[in-house]
C-alpha cells in the first residue's frame, strides 16, 4: 500500500518536473498532454497525498476513494484557474511561469509530504 | 480486485471452510458459499460493456450527418446503436445484481456508457457541438495572445476564470486551437464528473449498491449538454466536489442543537423526518489536515465565482439547504458563498453590473416569466422540435416524479432522503432572482440533478446489501432504458444547429481571410461557427437570434444594408443558420433561403465566396461606394 503510495508520488513529481522545461520548448502533443495532466490533476493529487486520506487501497474499501479523486481534480484546476487569473490581474501574463507555479507548488506538497510523519493518517469510516 | 460491499467480508468464513473440509469431509469452499463472485462472471461483463462499446462507436461513424433532420440524431442512427445502447444498460444492472459490487467494473460500464451517450457529436461530426464553444475558444485564445481581458466587449470578460485557464494551456503548450479538446469535451467533462457524483452519492443514499445505481441515473437523464468546452461544466465540476467535500469531512449540525428554541425545534423535526445519518464515505481527517480541507473548500468557491455568473448563486441554497439539515457544520460557509460572488460583481463585475443593472432588477420577482413564460417560448417551431421539447419535458417530469416517489419511500422506510430532497429543491430558489430565462431552467434542473437521482433510485431499489432481485432488476433496466432513449431525444434534438461540419469552418476562415481587420460581420441568424479566432478584432452583428419569435417577421435586406450603412460589412449564412431559423422558427419557414436569392441581386451585394456550406457577402457601404 505505501509502494502505491510512492508510484503516485513518483508519478506526479515526473509531471511537475517535466512540464517545467515542456512549457517554452518540445513538440505541441507532448506539451499538451503533459502540460494538461498537470493542470488537471498535479496540484491536486500532491494535496491529497499529503493530507494522508489513507492508503489507495483501504480508501477504496471504505468508500473515500471517489472523494479523494475528486478533490485532486478540482483543487488542480482551482489552482490553474486561479494562478492564471492572478497573472491577468496583475497584468504579469506568461503562461509558461503559470505552468512553473503550478509544478513547484506540485513539489512543494509533495517534498511537506515526505516530511510528514507516517502515522499521520486519516481515519476513515 | 478489491470488492466493494456494505457489510464486512466474512474474512473467517474460508478459515472455517478449510476446518470443515479437514474434519469431515463436507463440501470444500466455493465462490458461492465465500460470498464472491467467480471471476467469468466478472470477465463476461467487462467484455459486454467492451462490446457494447466498440459496437457503439462502430454505429455511430455510420450516422450520415446530412441526413440529420428536425428530430435530430434519434432519426439517423442506426438500430446497431440502439443494441450497443442495450448491452450497455443491461451489463450495469447485471453487475449491481451480483453479491458483490465490482467498482472496477462498474466504473468501466459508466465510461462506456458516457462514451455511447456523450459521444456523439465528437464521433460523428468531428467538430465542437454549440456556436458556444467556438467564442469559448475565440475568448480563450484572445486573453492567451494579450494577456488582457475585454470587459466593454462582452460579459465573459468579467468572469474570465474559466478562459483565463486555458488561455495559460494553450500559451504554455504553444497549441493553435484547442478544436480537439473542445470536441472531445462532452466526454472528458462526464468522466471528469464521475468521482464526485460517486462521492456525493454515497453521501446521499444508504448503501453503495444505491449509490452506483443514482450515478447511472444521472448520466442517463442529463440530457442539459451543458457538458461542453465551457465556465458551467468547469464550474459544475468544482460545485459537485465541493459538496462531496462538505458532507463527508464536515457533516453534522452547525450549532448546539440545544442552544435556542429554534435549533431545538429545526433538530427535533430533521430528525423526526429523517433520522438515518449515513456513514458510508465520511471520513474524519486530523485537525490540520481539517482546516487544510476548509481552505480548499473556499478556494473551490472563489475559482467558481471567477469562472461563472450563475453557478456560484446556485451553491448558496444548497449550502443553506445542508445546513439546515445538519448536514454542513462549518456555519461561516453559505456567508462566504454570499460574499464571494456579490463581492465579484460590485468590484470585479462592475462594467456589467452598470450596463446590465436595469437588466438584473427588472426580472427581480418575476416568478412567471422566468419559468412557465419561459417554458411556453420553448414549446414552438418545427412540429418536430416540438416533439422534442415534448420529449424534455416529460424525461424531467420522470425524473421529478421518481425523486418524489423516492423521498415518500425514504421517510417511510427511515432511510437518507432529506438532505438529498432539499439539495435538490434549493436551487429553485433562483427562479425570482436571476434574468437567464428559459436557459435557467434547464440549468436548475442540472443542478438538482445529482440530488434528486439520490431520490430516484429509493423506489427502484431495495435497501438490502444484497444484490438486486430479478424483479427489481429487470424495473431497474426498464427506467434506464426509457431515460436512456429519452435522453438520445432530448439531448441529440437540435442537431442539426448545434452541429456544423468542415464546409462551415472553411467558409468563416475565407471570412476572416477576406475581411480587412475592424470590419462589421454579420450573421443573418445567431448560429455560426465562429469567434473562435479574432475575437476583439472585428464588430460581430447578428440580423435576428436563434430563439423562437412568434409571427416572425421575413427578414429584409434593408436590415444588413442598415448595419454596412456607413463603412461596408461582410454578411455570412451558413447551412446551421437555416436549421436554426428553421427548427426554432426565428424566421417564416424558407426565408433564409429567399433572403439570400433576393438579397444577392441588391445593388451594393457582391458575392465573396460559397461552399456547401453557405456563403459570403460583401455589402458595399456609403465609404466603399465612393
Amino acid at each position: 500500500m505505501a509502494t502505491e503510495r510512492s508510484y503516485v508520488s513518483y508519478a506526479t513529481a515526473a509531471v511537475a518536473l517535466a512540464a517545467i522545461p515542456l512549457s517554452f520548448v518540445g513538440p505541441e502533443g507532448l506539451r499538451l498532454a503533459v502540460i494538461g495532466l498537470l493542470m488537471l490533476a498535479g496540484p491536486g493529487t500532491a494535496l491529497v497525498l499529503l493530507l494522508r486520506f489513507d492508503s489507495p487501497r483501504s480508501a477504496q474499501a471504505t468508500g473515500a476513494l471517489p472523494l479523494i479523486i475528486a478533490i485532486a481534480i478540482a483543487f488542480s484546476l482551482t489552482m490553474s484557474t486561479l494562478v492564471a487569473m492572478a497573472m491577468i490581474y496583475a497584468r504579469l501574463w506568461s503562461p509558461p511561469a503559470g505552468v512553473c507555479a503550478l509544478s513547484i507548488m506540485t513539489l512543494a506538497f509533495l517534498g511537506l509530504e515526505l516530511k510528514r510523519p507516517k502515522q499521520a493518517l486519516v481515519r476513515a469510516k | 480486485m478489491t470488492h466493494e460491499t456494505a457489510t464486512s467480508l466474512p474474512v473467517h468464513t474460508a478459515h472455517r471452510h478449510e476446518a470443515h473440509a479437514h474434519v469431515g469431509g463436507a463440501k470444500p469452499p466455493t465462490h458461492r458459499n465465500l460470498g464472491l463472485t467467480p471471476s467469468w462472471h466478472i470477465g463476461a461483463l467487462a467484455a459486454t460493456a467492451a462490446a457494447a462499446l466498440a459496437l457503439g462507436v462502430w454505429s455511430m461513424t455510420q450516422v450520415d450527418p446530412l441526413l440529420i433532420g428536425g428530430a435530430g440524431l434519434i432519426g439517423v442512427l442506426p438500430p446497431a446503436y440502439f443494441v450497443a445502447l442495450g448491452l450497455s444498460l443491461a451489463g450495469f444492472v447485471a453487475s449491481l445484481s451480483l453479491r458483490r459490487l465490482v467498482p472496477a467494473l462498474l466504473t468501466w460500464q459508466l465510461l462506456v456508457a458516457v462514451v455511447i451517450l456523450a459521444g456523439a457529436d465528437p464521433i460523428i461530426h468531428g467538430l465542437p457541438r454549440l456556436e458556444a464553444s467556438f467564442r469559448h475558444l475565440g475568448i480563450a485564445d484572445t486573453i492567451g495572445q494579450s494577456g488582457q481581458l475585454y470587459p466593454g466587449l462582452d460579459a465573459y470578460f468579467d468572469w474570465p476564470g474559466f478562459f483565463t485557464l486555458l488561455g495559460m494551456l494553450s500559451g504554455a503548450t504553444g497549441a493553435k486551437d484547442l478544436f480537439g479538446i473542445a470536441t472531445w469535451a462532452p466526454v472528458g467533462i462526464n468522466f471528469l464528473l464521475l468521482a464526485p457524483l460517486l462521492a456525493l452519492a454515497r453521501r446521499l443514499t444508504a448503501n453503495p449498491r444505491q449509490a452506483w445505481a443514482a450515478v447511472w441515473i444521472f448520466y442517463l437523464a442529463s440530457w442539459i449538454g451543458q457538458d461542453y468546452l465551457s465556465p458551467q461544466a468547469h464550474s459544475f465540476v468544482l460545485l459537485l466536489t465541493l459538496v462531496a467535500c462538505l458532507l463527508s469531512v464536515f457533516g453534522g449540525w452547525a450549532w448546539p442543537t440545544e442552544r435556542t428554541r429554534f435549533s431545538r425545534w429545526l433538530a427535533r423535526n430533521v430528525s423526526k423526518l429523517d433520522s438515518s445519518a449515513p456513514g458510508y464515505g465520511a471520513v474524519e481527517p486530523h485537525r490540520a489536515d481539517t482546516a487544510v480541507l476548509v481552505v480548499v473548500c473556499g478556494l473551490f468557491l472563489l475559482a467558481m465565482t471567477a469562472s461563472h455568473q450563475l453557478s456560484p448563486f446556485a451553491v448558496i441554497p444548497i449550502l443553506a439547504a445542508l445546513l439546515l439539515t445538519g448536514r454542513l457544520r462549518l456555519r461561516f460557509l453559505p456567508v462566504l458563498a454570499v460574499v464571494l460572488p456579490v463581492g465579484w460583481l460590485l468590484f470585479a463585475a462592475s462594467t456589467f453590473l452598470v450596463g446590465h443593472f436595469g437588466q438584473l432588477i427588472g426580472s427581480l420577482g418575476d416568478i412567471g416569466a422566468n419559468s412557465v413564460g419561459a417554458l411556453s417560448t420553448r414549446v414552438s417551431g418545427s412540429d418536430a422540435h416540438v416533439l422534442v421539447v415534448y420529449t424534455r419535458l416529460a424525461e424531467v417530469a420522470l425524473v421529478w416524479i421518481l425523486a418524489v416517489a423516492g423521498a415518500i419511500v425514504g421517510y417511510r422506510r427511515k432511510v437518507p432522503w432529506l438532505a438529498a430532497a432539499a439539495a435538490a429543491l434549493a436551487p429553485l430558489v433562483l427562479v425570482p432572482l436571476q434574468p437567464y430565462g428559459g436557459e435557467l431552467l434547464l440549468r436548475l434542473y442540472l443542478f438538482s440533478l445529482p440530488f434528486a437521482v439520490c431520490l430516484a433510485v429509493l423506489p427502484l431499489m431495495s435497501d438490502s446489501t444484497a444484490g438486486l432481485s430479478l424483479r427489481r432488476a429487470l424495473g431497474l433496466l426498464l427506467m434506464g432504458a426509457v431515460l436512456a432513449t429519452a435522453t438520445v431525444v432530448s439531448r441529440y434534438g437540435n442537431d442539426g444547429m448545434e452541429s456544423f461540419n468542415n464546409d462551415e469552418i472553411a467558409l468563416v476562415n475565407r471570412l476572416y481571410s477576406t475581411a480587412p481587420t475592424g470590419a462589421v460581420l454579420i450573421e443573418a441568424v445567431r448560429n455560426t461557427p465562429w469567434r473562435y479566432q479574432h475575437y476583439a478584432d472585428y464588430d460581430y452583428r447578428a440580423l435576428v437570434a436563434a430563439e423562437p419569435i412568434p409571427n416572425a417577421a421575413p427578414l429584409s435586406c434593408d436590415a444588413a444594408n442598415q448595419i454596412a450603412h456607413k463603412a461596408g460589412a461582410y454578411l455570412i449564412v451558413t447551412e446551421s443558420q437555416k436549421e436554426a431559423a428553421e427548427l426554432r422558427g426565428s424566421t417564416p419557414t424558407g426565408d433564409l433561403q429567399r433572403f439570400t436569392a433576393t438579397c444577392a441581386t441588391s445593388p451594393g451585394w457582391t458575392k465573396v465566396y460559397e461552399n456547401a456550406g453557405g456563403v459570403i457577402f460583401h455589402i458595399e457601404g456609403v465609404t466603399n461606394g465612393n
